[in-house]
């Protein structure tokens, strides 16, 4: 009897030791940022896009701030949060977020925000994505532009060239997003795409027709919080 | 609060460069320095691998900056058109170089070049190192070879000595003349400006100083009674210099007409959009630079002033930071205006002399060795 039981134990360890199914206790994990307008690539100081509000724009500078990215799983309760995560993405610059390893999960949400928490919206003295000396830092009263747009548009009144400059910043316009995921496994090296579609900026739930903007520099004001609205919700997506 | 780190002290360290060769071949340890630069600058750019900064290679560098024989009849030497007591620029136009050969951009202020990535007005130089080679071969510059330069250098009695001891070679070669003067002009660190020692915490500035900053790092927004001087968005920062990364630091300013566009960025990148584009400099120690602009057309900065704030030129490359930039309600048919009254701009005047550091232009390490 003994000897079965000993038996039984054996073949029992030889089967979980021969069992594929171990999860690594870690899994490496990568987000792509792709940034869409017009439905095409953007790429700056070439082509012309089409603006929802239908003047041709030549993009100039397109950058903003992801942060305190964060991997849930809803069904077992487990989460994984990027340390000091931020993260200038910019078109010609920074487009992904590395977490490297992380805790293994099947995650199925990914939280993330856009700007910069008001703790580290208040401090100059940063490095890496948030030195001061970067152009995103505004001013040492205001903190950091959250999200930069420039470029050239053809009036539709005037037939005249003009800049639209956006940048939206200042703690009221910080915004959190919460995305589902689908098809993550837990142990598996993951990449996650994240889809920025620059004409969310206009549209959705407000819709800023530019060549009818008394100033189409917008820096703070009514069209700032406006454009904050609208990139609460659809800006940024998994693909 | 500001910024209240004390300044970041240089890091010595001693390195044997020989410590893998054979002792048949001893060579002079050289002496590893760091940047003796303060933490409000940006922190994450390292120095090249191939040419780490070494006192032996400094003080190399320093000679040859100074060296008149780096020009073809012996007359001029780097330091003749960047002269240290005006933050390394000559109070010319434009700079005379042998034979009364006269050139055809402003000379650049030299400080805080580690932290930018291009080098000439037009940016067509990618590093220090490539950069300080050509004002010695330029024509109407030095005019002098590089195969003379390095003959005449191996000839003197007392460079191959100190080439042996900053690079461990006798050899005197166009690389390491480069390497050498990259590694002087890294070392023109300016950060003790009254500017500096306020983001420190240890100075106020006064109102008017004050007042001068803030429209500094404003861009004006009429909509919201928001008034700026709209010069940050291209001078950045606490370095007050252009955008490193590529060539996101190099603008169309408004000089001039499309007609009359000097192309500028446009001959190295040839992209009709880089036309009239020119490096946006840092502008410390600005008020002993003048005259201004790549082609040295304003001598004062009353007159740079008048230019951003009511002489902008419209071009198809114009800066959109520029071409959007008011502080009354845009009419887009009317000309380009700032609209700064006039005290702020005597105001953004006063805050740029604060930028003026007596000790980078009297520190006796940048000076001329030949004296």
């Amino acid at each position: 009897m003994k000897n079965i039981k000993y038996f039984l134990f054996a073949f029992l360890l030889g089967f979980t030791s021969c069992s594929d199914d171990e999860v690594p206790a870690e899994m490496k994990v990568n987000i792509a940022i792709e940034n869409l307008m017009d439905a095409s690539l953007l790429e700056l100081d070439g082509p012309s896009y089409m603006l929802p509000s239908g003047e041709a724009f030549t993009p100039k500078k397109f950058k903003y701030f992801i942060s305190n990215v964060k991997l849930t799983n809803s069904s077992t309760g487990e989460s994984y949060t990027e340390p000091n995560s931020y993260h200038l993405i910019s078109t010609g610059g920074k487009t992904s977020i590395d977490l490297g390893m992380i805790p293994s999960s099947g995650y199925d949400h990914i939280l993330f925000s856009i700007g910069v928490d008001e703790v580290a919206n208040g401090k100059t003295d940063q490095t890496g994505d948030l030195d001061p000396n970067s152009d995103m830092a505004w001013n040492w009263n205001t903190g950091y532009k959250f999200v930069v747009l420039e470029g050239e548009y053809t009036n539709s009144v005037t037939n005249e060239r003009a800049g639209l400059v956006l940048h939206v910043g200042t703690n009221q316009n910080y915004r959190e997003i919460s995305q589902q995921l689908s098809g993550v496994r837990a142990g598996e090296t993951t990449l996650i795409t994240l889809v920025t579609n620059v004409d969310e900026l206009f549209i959705n739930p407000n819709t800023l027709p530019i060549s009818q903007l008394a100033s189409t520099t917008i820096m703070g004001g009514e069209h700032a919080n406006k454009i904050a609205e609208n990139y609460s919700e659809g800006f940024i997506t998994v693909k | 609060m500001r910024y209240q780190l004390p300044l970041w002290a240089g890091v010595f360290a001693v390195l044997c460069l020989c410590s893998c060769s054979g002792s048949e071949n001893p060579v002079n340890p050289t002496v590893l320095i760091s940047l003796d630069a303060p933490d409000y600058f940006p922190a994450s750019k390292a120095l090249p691998a191939d040419n780490p900064l070494t006192e032996e290679g400094v003080h190399l560098g320093r000679m040859l900056f100074y060296e008149k024989q780096l020009s073809a009849d012996g007359s001029i030497s780097c330091g003749s058109c960047h002269q240290q007591q005006k933050a390394f620029t000559d109070g010319l136009q434009f700079s005379k170089g042998v034979n009364e050969a006269m050139g055809h951009k402003n000379a650049m202020s030299l400080s805080n070049l580690h932290w930018s990535g291009k080098f000439f007005w037009d940016g067509r130089s990618g590093s220090l190192e490539e950069q300080s080679l050509e004002p010695i071969q330029e024509s109407f510059e030095m005019n002098l070879s590089l195969a003379e330069a390095v003959e005449r250098l191996q000839q003197d009695e007392k460079y191959p000595a100190l080439f042996e001891a900053a690079f461990g070679t006798n050899e005197v070669n166009a690389e390491r003349i480069g390497k050498a003067l990259a590694q002087f002009e890294r070392t023109l660190i300016s950060a003790n400006s009254k500017f500096d020692r306020w983001i420190k915490n240890e100075v106020k500035l006064t109102p008017e100083e004050q007042l001068g900053l803030e429209l500094f790092f404003t861009h004006p927004e009429p909509s919201i009674q928001l008034r700026g001087g709209n010069c940050s968005d291209c001078h950045l920062g606490f370095l007050t210099a252009g955008d490193s990364e590529g060539f996101m630091g190099f603008h169309n300013n408004g000089l001039d007409i499309d007609e009359n566009l000097d192309p500028g960025l446009f001959e190295v990148t040839k992209n009709p959009f880089d036309q009239g584009k020119f490096k946006a400099p840092s502008l410390r120690n600005i008020g002993l630079t003048a005259p201004y602009m790549h082609d040295g057309r304003f001598a004062s900065l009353e007159e740079v002033l008048d230019h951003y704030n009511e002489h902008i030129q419209n071009s198809q490359t114009l800066d959109v930071l520029i071409l959007e930039a008011s502080n009354e309600q845009i009419n887009p048919t009317a000309p380009i205006k700032l609209h700064l009254a006039q005290k702020e701009k005597e105001a953004i005047i006063a805050f740029l002399h604060t930028l003026t550091d007596q000790q980078f232009i009297t520190n006796e390490k940048f000076s001329d060795p030949f004296n």
